[in-house]
C-alpha cells in the first residue's frame, strides 16, 4: 500500500450469487483528499464501501484502510474511521442526547463541541427520539455521531440520499465547513454532482461494477468533450469512433460527446464532411450523465424517429 | 462494554417485561389452583390424590410450563437481540466502533443473560419462596426435586444461543438458519433420558459451549461461514448437525413409515383361569379375535354356544393375581431410573386420613405426615413408631423396589413387614422372617435371607384379595392381613425374579408363577422356561409344570429401523452407548452402524465432489470427507448448509468453468483477467491533480 493512500485495493471483487457487484477494483485514495465515488444505482459503490470497512467479505482480492487489512480491521483502526451509512439508521428508541452518550463512550477522542455543533446546525432537540426525527434530521444526527470522534478518514455512503433541498444544503455545509481539514481524508459516494463539483478533489466512477475512472475532477472534465458538426442536409451515419459516448442527430446537425478527444478523433469527424465543426462547453453533470448513460446514437430527426419500430 | 450492556438492557427490556408478566401470571395461577384445591380437600373434598398435585414443585404442569417458558423466551430473546440490529446499516453502526467483535458479543450476551435471569429466575424464585414457606404446601420438600426445573432453567440458555444463531446466520437456504434450534431441542430430549445428573450438565455445557462459539464466530464473520475464525467453523457445523439429523430423520420417517401401516400381531401369552387352567392366547390377523387354546393346543370352546369365546368374555374367567419383580441376586439388575425420574420420585403419596396426608419419603425411609388444614408438618412414622421430626432415631423402612406398589397397606425393612396406623401414630410389626440363611431353600445363593419385596393390595379388579405377598431371597410368603403366614414356597429357580401369585377362587388354591430374570433370558436366548406351581391353602405343592417361555421378546431391528439408520449419522450409534444406563442400549447396535456407514460411504464421494466444486483446499476437502464418513447424510446436509456456493465463469485461458472466489483458475492456474476496456477509461497517478 502506498504511504500516501489511506485506502488501497487490489483486484477487489464481490459477487452476489452469480452476479458480480464489484469487479477487479484497483483503487488508491490519497491522504487528505476529498474523494468522490460515483456511479449509477447498483454499480457497486455501497458494496465497495462495505468491503472496505470489513462489513462484507470480498469474493477475492485484497484491500487496506489506514494500513490495515480490510478483512481484520482492529478497533484502533475503526476509531480512526468515521462511517456514515446510506440509510442513516439508528436506534429508534434512543433520544438524540442518548445517541451521543452511547457513541461517546466508545471513542476516547470524542469532541462534544462538534456533536453539539452539528445537531445545533440541524436544529435537533437533544430530547427528541430518533424514531420521531425526519430523514434529514436523522442524517444530521448521524453526521454528528460520525464527526464527533474526529476521525482521520470519513467514509460517507451517499450522505444526501433522500434529503430535501434544505436538509441537503445543511448536510453539505456541515461537510464542507466542519469536516474539511488537511489531515482528514473524505471518501464519499454520491449522486449529487453539484456537491461533487463543489467539494471533491478526485473522482472514481464505477460503471456496471467496473472501475472506469479514477482521476482528478479536472482531468475528468477535460477528458469529456462536446463537439457540434453542421451539415447541409441530414447528417451522415456516425462511424465507429474510439471514446464516443453519445451522438445526437438533428436536422443538419450532429452533436457528439467523446472521451479522450484527440487528433485521430478530429480526423475521423472531419471525414464526415461537416460544413462547420465547433467545440461546445459541457458541464460536469452532463459529462457524468453522458459517461454513465446509454451509449450510442440518439436521433432527433422526425422521419428517422418514426421509421424506428 | 458497559455502554453496550446498558443499551441492550434498555432495548430488550420491553420483551423481558412481557415474558416476566406471562411467566409470573402462569405461576400465580398455579399457586391459586393449588390453594383452591387444598381448601376443598381440607373441607372433605374427594378426588384423585397424586403427589404431583400435592407438591406444586413436582407437578408436571409446573415443569412443563417452566420448560416451555425457559426454552421459548430464551430462543426469542436471543433471536430478538440480533434481529433488532440485522438491518444492514444498523448492524454496520453496531460493529463499526472501536471495540472488538468479541467485546460486542460479550456485551450482548451478558445483557441477554441478565434479562433471561430476570424473566425466568425471578418468578421461579418467588414460586419457590412461596412453596417453602411453612403453611403453604402440605407435602414434603427436598432440594433434589428442584433439579428438573433448574435444568430447564439452565437449558433455556442453550435455546438463547440457538435463537441468537438463528438471527445471526446468513444462510443460502432460509430454513437452514433455524437448524441451530435442533441442538437445543435435542438437549431438551436428552436431559430427560440420561441416567446421571453429571451427564445432564455435560450435555448442557457442551451444547451451550458449541452454540456460544458458533454465535461468537458469527459475530466475527457478520453471520457468514467462510470468514469465521478457526473455532467458529467447527462449532457452527456441530451446532447445525443435530438440526440436520432431525430434518433428515423426519424426512426418512415420512418416507418409510407413513406409506407402510402394517399390522404387527401382539406376541402370544399365557392366561390362567380361576380354576387354575392355563390357556395360550395367540393373535393372528388384524381385526380377528385371538385364538384361545389350552396347553395341548386344543381351542377353547364355549359349551353353551359351541363356538370359541371372545377374549372379553374369556377375561371374566381370569384368575386374580399379583406380581412382584424384585431383584434377587444380580445387583446389576436393581432397577435404575433416569436422574429425572429419580428427582420426581423423592417421595410418594402413601395414604390419606380424615385430617392428614401421609407421604413415604425415600431418603429417610419414613412416612411423613401433613395436616390438611394448617398444611404443616406433623411428624414421621418409622419402624420404631412416631417421631416429631423427619429423621426419627434413624430407624427406617426399606425403599420399595421396582414394581412394588407403595400405595398399599404394608411397609417393610430387611426382615419385618409393618402395618402403620398413622391416625394412632403407631406402627405394628406384622411378620418377621425367621430363616437366617438361604442354604436350605436355595443352596446356590449362599447368603442370608432378607425381604426384597412385599405387596398388599386389598382390591384387585373388584376382587377382595386381602393377602400380603412377601418375597425374600429364599421364599415367597403369603400372609393373611394380620400377618399370619399361610404358606411359603421356595422359588424353583432363585434367579427367577418375576414372581406372580394367583388366587384360584374356584378351587381354593393358589398358583405361583416364576419367570427368569431378563438378563438370564437374554443370555439363554429365551430358552429358560416359565415355572408354575399349584399350592393348596396350607402351601402344599399340588403340581408344578414348566412352560415354554412366552414372555421373552428379544429386541430385533426391523426393516424400518435399518432404513431409518441410513439417515442417521454413524457417529450417533457410537456416541449413545457413552451414556450407558437402563434407558439406553449398552452395546453398539452394529447392524444399524453398518447401514448407516453404507449411507455415509455414498455421501463421502459426494462431499468430496462438493469440496472440489467449492474450490476448497485439499486439507479442507479431506476434513469434509472424514466428516461425511462420521455423520453420513446429515453431515452432507450440514456441509450444504454452511458452505457458500461459489459462482463460476469460463476461464478465458483454458475455457473451463472456474469458481470466482479463487485468485487463480483451479484448472490452469491462470490469473483472473481484468475487465475488458471500452476505451473510456481514465486512470491518473495518485496525487497528480491535488
Amino acid at each position: 500500500m502506498n504511504e500516501q493512500s489511506v485506502i488501497s485495493t487490489r483486484g477487489l471483487t464481490r459477487y452476489f450469487d452469480k452476479k458480480p457487484a464489484v469487479q477487479d477494483l484497483n483503487l488508491e485514495v490519497p491522504r487528505g483528499s476529498v474523494f468522490a465515488f460515483l456511479g449509477r444505482n447498483g454499480s457497486g459503490k455501497t458494496t465497495t464501501i462495505r468491503m472496505l470497512l470489513g462489513l462484507l467479505e470480498p469474493t477475492r482480492g485484497t484491500g487496506g484502510v489506514l494500513g490495515y487489512d480490510i478483512r481484520s480491521l482492529p478497533p484502533e483502526a475503526r476509531a480512526r474511521i468515521g462511517y456514515l451509512t446510506e440509510e442513516h439508521q439508528l436506534y429508534g428508541w434512543m433520544s438524540v442526547r442518548e445517541c451521543g452518550e452511547f457513541q461517546s463512550r466508545f471513542y476516547p477522542r470524542w469532541n462534544e463541541k462538534i456533536f453539539r455543533g452539528v445537531i445545533g446546525h440541524f436544529n435537533l432537540k437533544p430530547t427528541a427520539r430518533v424514531k420521531d426525527l425526519s430523514r434529514g434530521e436523522r442524517a444530521g444526527l448521524c453526521l454528528g455521531l460520525t464527526l464527533a470522534p474526529e476521525p482521520e478518514l470519513l467514509v460517507l455512503d451517499d450522505p444526501a440520499l433522500g434529503l430535501d433541498p434544505v436538509a441537503h444544503r445543511s448536510l453539505i455545509e456541515s461537510m464542507i465547513y466542519l469536516t474539511r481539514r488537511s489531515d482528514r481524508t473524505i471518501f464519499f459516494s454520491s449522486h449529487q454532482l453539484a456537491d461533487v463539483e463543489r467539494v471533491a478533489d478526485y473522482i472514481a466512477i464505477l460503471d456496471r461494477s467496473v472501475l472506469r475512472v479514477c482521476c482528478s475532477l479536472e482531468t475528468f472534465r477535460n477528458s469529456v468533450q462536446q463537439v457540434r458538426l453542421r451539415f447541409p442536409g441530414a447528417p451522415p451515419p456516425v462511424p465507429h469512433i474510439p471514446g464516443l459516448l453519445q451522438a445526437f442527430r438533428a436536422e443538419g446537425e450532429l452533436r457528439l460527446i467523446c472521451m479522450h478527444y484527440n487528433d485521430a478523433t478530429e480526423q475521423a469527424l472531419r471525414a464526415l464532411g461537416p460544413t462547420q465543426m465547433e467545440p461546445l462547453p459541457i458541464s460536469l453533470e452532463d459529462a457524468f450523465i453522458s459517461y454513465l448513460g446509454e451509449r450510442g446514437e440518439k436521433s432527433f430527426i422526425l422521419a428517422e424517429t418514426e421509421a424506428q419500430p | 462494554m458497559r455502554a453496550l450492556i446498558q443499551k441492550e438492557l434498555r432495548e430488550n427490556l420491553k420483551l423481558a417485561m412481557l415474558g416476566l408478566i406471562i411467566y409470573s401470571a402462569i405461576l400465580a395461577l398455579n399457586i391459586h389452583t393449588y390453594s383452591h384445591w387444598m381448601q376443598s380437600v381440607a373441607a372433605g373434598g374427594q378426588g384423585q390424590r397424586e403427589v404431583v398435585m400435592m407438591q406444586p414443585l413436582v407437578s408436571g404442569g409446573f415443569w412443563t410450563v417452566s420448560g416451555i417458558v425457559c426454552a421459548t423466551f430464551g430462543a426469542i430473546l436471543g433471536w430478538f437481540q440480533i434481529h433488532n440490529e440485522r438491518q444492514r446499516d444498523l448492524w454496520a453502526f453496531l460493529v463499526h466502533r472501536p471495540a472488538t467483535r468479541t467485546q460486542i458479543f460479550f456485551g450482548k450476551i451478558l445483557a441477554g443473560l441478565m434479562l433471561y435471569l430476570l424473566v425466568a429466575g425471578l418468578p421461579l424464585a418467588g414460586y419457590l419462596l412461596w412453596a417453602l414457606a411453612p403453611g403453604h404446601v402440605a407435602a414434603p420438600f427436598e432440594w433434589a426435586v428442584l433439579w428438573p426445573v433448574a435444568v430447564f432453567f439452565i437449558s433455556g440458555m442453550v435455546y438463547y444461543f440457538a435463537g441468537m444463531l438463528t438471527g445471526l446466520r446468513q444462510a443460502r437456504w432460509y430454513a437452514s438458519r433455524a437448524l441451530g434450534l435442533g441442538t437445543a431441542v435435542i438437549v431438551s430430549m436428552t436431559i430427560m433420558l440420561v441416567p446421571h445428573f453429571w451427564q445432564v450438565l455435560a450435555v448442557i455445557l457442551i451444547s451451550g459451549g458449541i452454540l456460544a462459539t458458533a454465535v461468537w464466530g458469527g459475530f466475527h464473520s457478520n453471520g457468514y461461514y467462510c470468514s469465521q475464525p478457526v473455532p467458529g467453523k467447527p462449532a457452527l457445523i456441530a451446532a447445525l448437525m443435530p438440526g440436520c439429523a432431525i430434518v433428515i430423520g423426519f424426512a426418512a420417517l415420512l418416507l418409510i413409515k407413513v406409506p407402510r401401516q402394517t399390522y404387527e400381531p401382539a406376541p402370544p401369552y399365557y392366561r390362567m383361569n380361576k380354576d387354575g387352567t392355563i390357556y395360550k392366547i395367540t393373535s393372528r390377523k388384524e381385526g380377528w379375535e385371538p385364538e384361545i387354546a389350552d396347553l395341548e393346543g386344543k381351542p377353547l370352546v364355549d359349551p353353551k354356544t359351541g363356538s370359541a369365546p371372545k377374549l372379553a368374555e374369556f377375561d371374566q374367567r381370569k384368575c386374580y393375581e399379583n406380581t412382584l419383580w424384585p431383584s434377587f441376586y444380580n445387583p446389576a439388575e436393581a432397577y435404575r431410573d433416569t436422574w429425572f425420574n429419580n428427582s420426581c420420585n423423592r417421595f410418594t403419596f402413601w395414604r390419606e386420613t380424615a385430617d392428614e396426608f401421609w407421604f413415604y419419603c425415600n431418603r429417610n425411609g419414613r412416612l411423613a405426615g401433613y395436616d390438611k388444614k394448617t398444611r404443616q408438618f406433623i411428624g414421621s412414622l418409622g419402624p420404631d413408631g412416631f417421631s416429631k421430626d423427619l429423621t426419627g432415631n434413624g430407624d427406617h423402612f426399606d425403599r420399595a423396589g421396582y414394581n412394588e406398589p407403595l400405595q398399599g397397606v404394608v411397609l417393610r425393612d430387611a426382615r419385618t413387614i409393618y402395618q402403620p396406623y398413622p391416625e394412632h401414630r403407631q406402627v405394628k410389626a406384622l411378620f418377621t422372617i425367621t430363616n437366617e440363611n438361604c442354604q436350605a431353600a436355595a443352596p446356590a445363593t449362599n447368603s442370608s435371607d432378607r425381604i426384597i419385596g412385599a405387596v398388599h393390595e386389598v382390591w384387585i379388579n373388584g376382587y377382595d384379595w386381602n393377602y400380603i405377598i412377601v418375597v425374600t431371597r429364599c421364599y415367597v410368603h403369603l400372609l393373611a392381613p394380620d400377618g399370619k403366614e399361610l404358606w411359603r414356597a421356595a422359588p424353583a429357580y432363585p434367579k427367577y425374579n418375576h414372581v406372580t401369585v394367583a388366587c384360584l377362587e374356584s378351587t381354593n388354591q393358589f398358583a405361583l408363577w416364576t419367570s427368569p430374570a431378563w438378563w438370564l433370558q437374554d443370555k439363554s436366548g429365551g430358552k429358560l422356561p416359565e415355572h408354575v406351581t399349584w399350592l393348596d391353602q396350607d402351601g402344599r405343592v399340588l403340581k408344578s409344570i414348566d412352560l415354554p417361555n412366552l414372555s421373552y421378546h428379544p429386541f430385533k431391528f426391523v426393516r424400518e429401523d435399518k432404513l431409518m439408520s441410513l439417515a442417521m449419522p454413524p457417529a450417533l450409534f457410537v456416541i449413545i452407548p457413552l451414556f450407558e444406563g437402563d434407558p439406553w442400549p449398552s452395546a453398539i447396535p452394529w447392524v444399524l452402524v453398518h447401514f448407516s456407514l453404507a449411507a455415509a460411504l455414498v455421501c463421502l464421494p459426494i462431499g468430496w465432489w462438493l469440496g472440489r466444486r467449492y474450490n476448497l483446499s485439499l486439507p479442507a476437502r479431506l476434513g469434509w470427507a472424514a466428516f461425511q464418513l462420521c455423520f453420513g447424510i446429515p453431515g452432507l446436509l450440514a456441509q450444504l448448509s454452511v458452505e457458500e456456493w461459489p459462482a463460476r465463469e469460463p476461464c478465458p485461458h483454458c475455457k473451463k468453468l472456474r469458481v470466482v472466489d479463487g485468485e487463480h483458475c483451479e484448472h490452469c492456474s491462470a490469473d483472473f483477467a481484468p475487465p475488458e476496456k471500452n476505451g473510456t477509461e481514465i486512470f491518473e497517478p495518485l496525487g497528480a491533480a491535488k
